[in-house]
């Protein structure tokens, strides 16, 4: 079984446009562990104290017992998502983490082009850099042909989820957050992605993936 | 390398589309080019207005196109030429327009339409035609749009339209640069 922990989608522009995290009580990556059990109370700050993460409004994301709904960045006041609080239990901020994931994975599939000699200025992933392991997790890494790019963390078990990543791209974000008339695709600046549509189906894949066999 | 990429748009066009009734698609773009006619009153501001349109639509539509087709990046402007008239144009109007009149330093190319669906039940008026309405507009934005997310600046007009009385509609595709990737802000 797969355990995957989080996601990130990077735009043209090296922001970080989504962030989302899984089974936080048993994630290396998280700082959270003892609240495997408990409500999702403290992970959500003071903005929604009644909120316990039961799911209330039958979304119900049962990630295989994690009774916590997965937390969401960035988000604005408006969003309804289960966002990830400044109080909730991290070493640091959320844009600090988000941009050294950004700056390990740019760099890493740099060195991997250039060691390929098919760097180029115009990026790209020629090099064919996939993903990396440490000896808690894996992080693997799709970027589509316009430059979006996705990072994925999960357990070490999982050797290739290059063909998730590619239906997370393909079928979710092109379906939802593309062709969706109100994503600004500005040349110039980045907006998240705040779409509860985008969110459903991409925990609905995750959830399918998590509990069917490893993908080895 | 060609026969693959007609093969690629030809099976993109048969398995991977949901396809819309064509003539509502060109009498809802008719309407809109009359809608802008009536509001703009000057026939350019109306073809920048087509260009500017054609531009949002091409940003998100090459992301679908890359979806659709499993592409990589090509590896020079002429395969990109090949894609854009194999492909992209045959995955959604469903004609293939010729590559031709490369300008010497390969930099530059001209798409023939011999049959572009748009222009179907549509005649333009002569006062149109005096003041340099190009009907199809939104498609030299679609393309300029979606080579920029591709990382090339690009300046793409029409030359000569079946509807202004030419024999063939042509437009012509011009690389300016190639847009460097942007790398994340230093902290020092």
């Amino acid at each position: 079984m797969v355990a995957v922990y989080t996601l990130y989608i990077f735009d043209r522009h090296c922001e970080c446009i989504f962030y989302t995290e899984w089974n936080r009580g048993r994630s290396p990556l998280s700082t959270d562990r003892s609240t495997a059990a408990a409500t999702g109370g403290r992970s959500e700050g003071s903005k929604e104290p009644a909120n316990t993460g039961h799911a209330v409004d039958g979304t119900g994301t049962h990630l295989a017992g994690d009774s916590q709904r997965p937390l969401v960045w960035p988000t604005s006041s408006t969003s309804t998502a289960h966002r990830v609080s400044p109080e909730s239990p991290r070493n640091i901020a959320m844009e600090e983490e988000a941009k050294l994931v950004y700056g390990v994975a740019f760099s890493t599939r740099n060195i991997i082009n250039k060691l390929n000699s098919k760097d180029s200025p115009q990026g790209g992933n020629p090099g064919g850099f996939m993903s990396f392991a440490t000896n808690t997790y894996r992080l693997h890494y799709y970027e589509s042909p316009t430059g979006v790019k996705f990072i994925l963390t999960t357990d070490i078990a999982a050797v290739s989820m290059q063909p998730v990543l590619e239906m997370i791209y393909r079928n979710i974000y092109v379906e939802y957050v593309v062709k969706n008339p109100l994503f600004n695709v500005d040349p110039l600046a980045s907006s998240p992605i705040e779409n509860d549509y985008f969110r459903a189906v991409l925990n609905n894949y995750i959830r399918e993936i998590s509990t069917t066999a490893s993908i080895a | 390398m060609e026969k693959q990429y007609k093969s690629v748009g030809e099976e993109a066009w048969k398995n991977n589309t949901e396809k819309a009734s064509a003539e509502l698609f060109i009498f809802t773009y008719g309407s809109l080019v009359v809608q802008l006619a009536k509001d703009y009153e000057d026939y350019s501001a109306v073809n920048k207005q087509l260009d500017k349109m054609g531009y949002n639509i091409g940003v998100r539509l090459v992301d679908d196109m890359m979806a659709r087709t499993s592409l990589e990046r090509c590896s020079g402007f002429s395969a990109t030429a090949e894609v854009i008239a194999k492909v992209g144009f045959k995955l959604f109007l469903n004609v293939v327009p010729t590559v031709t009149n490369w300008s010497a330093d390969a930099k530059e190319f001209s798409l023939i339409l011999d049959d572009n669906p748009l222009n179907d039940f549509c005649e333009l008026p002569p006062k149109a035609v005096a003041d340099g309405l190009w009907y199809s507009n939104v498609l030299c934005g679609v393309i300029r749009g979606a080579l920029e997310m591709m990382q090339m600046q690009t300046e793409v007009a029409y030359v000569r339209d079946v509807l202004r009385g030419d024999d063939v509609s042509e437009i012509r595709v011009k690389l300016v640069r190639m847009l460097d990737e942007e790398v994340p802000a230093s902290d020092d």
